[in-house]
């Protein structure tokens, strides 16, 4: 009623109420949009594609690989598939303990025991003193079982002199061997620094310039062994070692053929159970184990560097490594190379390798 | 070669091979096996999708179009009889499924309302860990189906021992499974179990013997030749290193 005159005064009655309408739209429109906007928020935060925050990463103690959320029993799902290789026959190596310090104490009275540096699938080392020459040593002793195995023996004396032979700046030196009691020993050089693989366990992938300082230095290694008929077999990080002068040693020459046992038609179970990860080992190795020469070395360096390059393994279709970080992509090309799964593709010596290497890094031997 | 392995007899009759020489014909034994297969390792393909950057409730609904597609016959017409892995045949099919299939599918997200596989997406999604951001589809799927095959493997072992009435026994020696030397000594588990170190040995022995047969025969629901298993194995190692 009020609106008549209020309409009559200012003439223009239809622009006033479109004005009243306006501002009765925009007042409901507003109120509408907040709600249209209050549902859209709560619809995005419930259709998240953001995965959950993560919660912090747990490593499997035993071999350092990432445990999934909920594993398996709680148990590292890693290692009980390794569990599930070993044949019945290679149970009593599991079972047995591994020889108390007490025990090796005794058994070699010409050392001083210091301490266990590490147990592996192939025996135990130690730390240990020769007080006669005044220096401290690595006493690899491997598992007893070991002992009772008669084609051991023969392979054991037969490969552990050509080991000892390899005399190089980057292989880790055996200064003795033997078997006392049952315990088949080596007495080696001991390193004192970090594996590659302890390396990466704090930073993964490392600076290209350090690979690149490393790998020439393997290449020499294998090279040189290669020369003298030995295949290092076992290639990885865990056997890259890098002294606190930054120098490179690779340990374990030869020890994966001393132990594994190839010609036992598919021995690669019994192999397996020594030999660790299969991540690094060249196709053949897995294929046909009995054709495999000193190029499966290569093939495992070429794992190692685009490792040490990338942070990652190449598994399945792998990117090459400067599609993953940032570096020289002459590189790939090297890295490739040494990764082809015929090891007539390969690079056929370890030297070719280094030279590649070396080239593209514009350093001098 | 392993004294586990079975002989092609007991082959046979595992559910993958079951499959396979059921490929031609619709038997109701193969069906039953196929879809059992299915539903025993649908959380790699779920993870698979998910990885992909699929939310979860697209992931949810590939998923099970997926199967209904999967378990009709046109996909086994396509499988040689020589390529025995029903896991690599999974993962083709569902590659194929995701390039091609999906969009004439999208229509029907259900189809014919029929629940192939009633499946516990929020367990699948919590195990969905996206573990680390490099890890790509594929190697997740085998990561988790690798996962998985532990999974059913523990849980059968589990239920062994259950209905034995041992099930305290397995909780204490389970770590046993993964430890090389021993973590808890053998005269404390004894002490638990009120029964002598020698006794805990043999146990110890006989769990990891047993696992490893389960293990074995799981895989070989998958494979369709025994010498695949050992195959099989040091690839699904493989997949969960590093």
């Amino acid at each position: 009623m009020h609106i008549n005159p209020i309409l009559a005064v200012f003439g223009l009655g239809g622009g006033e109420l479109i004005i009243i309408l306006a501002a009765l739209l925009i007042m409901f429109g507003t109120i509408a949009a907040v709600v249209v906007f209050v549902i859209w928020l709560v619809n995005r935060s419930s259709k998240s594609p953001h995965p959950p925050p993560q919660s912090p990463k747990r490593l499997c103690p035993q071999c350092g690989t990432e445990l999934p959320v909920n594993s398996p029993e709680g148990l590292c799902p890693r290692c009980l598939m390794k569990t599930g290789f070993e044949s019945a026959a290679s149970e009593p190596r599991r079972n047995a303990s591994a020889p108390s310090l007490e025990e090796i104490a005794k058994a070699f009275p010409q050392l001083e025991i210091i301490s266990v540096i590490g147990r592996g699938g192939m025996g135990t080392v130690y730390k240990a003193r020769q007080p006669q020459l005044d220096r401290i040593v690595a006493l690899k002793v491997l598992s007893p079982e070991l002992s009772s195995d008669p084609a051991f023996a023969e392979r054991f004396s037969r490969e552990a002199k050509a080991l000892a032979r390899l005399n190089h700046p980057n292989i880790v030196a055996v200064y003795d061997f033997g078997k006392i009691v049952n315990f088949y020993y080596f007495i080696m050089e001991l390193v004192d620094g970090l594996s590659l693989w302890q390396m990466e366990q704090a930073k993964k992938p490392l600076a290209p310039e350090q690979a690149l300082a490393i790998v020439p230095r393997i290449c020499e290694a294998l090279q040189y062994a290669h020369e003298q008929g030995i295949v290092h077999r076992d290639i990885k990080p865990a056997n890259i070692l890098i002294d606190k002068q930054g120098r490179v040693k690779i340990a374990d020459f030869g020890l994966a053929k001393l132990l594994g046992d190839e010609t036992r038609g598919m021995g690669l179970t019994q192999a397996q159970a020594v030999m660790g990860t299969p991540h690094y080992m060249a196709p053949e190795q897995w294929e046909k184990p009995l054709t495999v020469d000193h190029r499966a070395d290569i093939y495992s360096l070429g794992v190692v560097f685009y490792e040490m390059l990338t942070g990652e393994l190449p598994l399945g279709r792998f990117q090459s490594p400067s599609r993953k970080v940032q570096m020289d992509v002459r590189l790939d090309e090297v890295v490739l190379r040494a990764l082809e799964k015929e090891p007539e593709l390969r690079y056929q010596q370890a030297s070719q390798v280094k030279c590649a290497v070396e080239t593209i890094s514009g350093a001098k031997s | 070669m392993s004294s586990e392995s079975s002989s092609p007899a007991e082959f046979a009759a595992t559910r993958w091979s079951l499959v396979l020489s059921a490929r031609a014909n619709d038997s109701p034994g193969s069906n039953d096996a196929l879809e059992t297969l299915c539903r025993n390792y649908w959380h790699p393909l779920y993870a698979y999708i998910r990885r992909q950057g699929r939310s979860p409730h697209d992931a949810q609904d590939l998923t099970q179009a997926f199967f209904a597609r999967f378990l009709e016959k046109n996909y086994l017409a396509a499988v040689s009889p020589a390529k025995g892995k029903f896991r690599s045949f999974l993962l083709a099919s569902l590659k194929h499924f995701l390039a091609n299939e999906w969009d004439k599918t999208r229509a029907q997200k259900r189809e014919g309302g029929r629940q192939i596989v009633s499946l516990d997406y929020d367990s699948a999604e919590a195990r969905c860990n996206l573990e680390s951001n490099e890890t790509g589809p594929e190697e997740i799927f085998d990561r988790r189906w690798a996962v998985t095959l532990l999974e059913r493997t523990l849980a059968r072992l589990r239920q062994e021992y259950i209905v034995d009435g041992k099930e305290k026994v397995f909780e204490q020696l389970k770590e046993t499974l993964t430890a090389e030397g021993q973590l808890t000594s053998y005269a404390m588990i004894a002490r638990q179990l009120g029964s002598s170190e020698g006794a805990v040995k043999v146990a110890v022995h006989r769990l990891r013997r047993r696992y490893r047969e389960l293990l074995r025969a799981e895989i070989a629901d998958t494979v369709s030749d025994p010498a695949e298993v050992e195959e099989e194995l040091r690839h699904l190692f493989a997949a969960l290193g590093g």
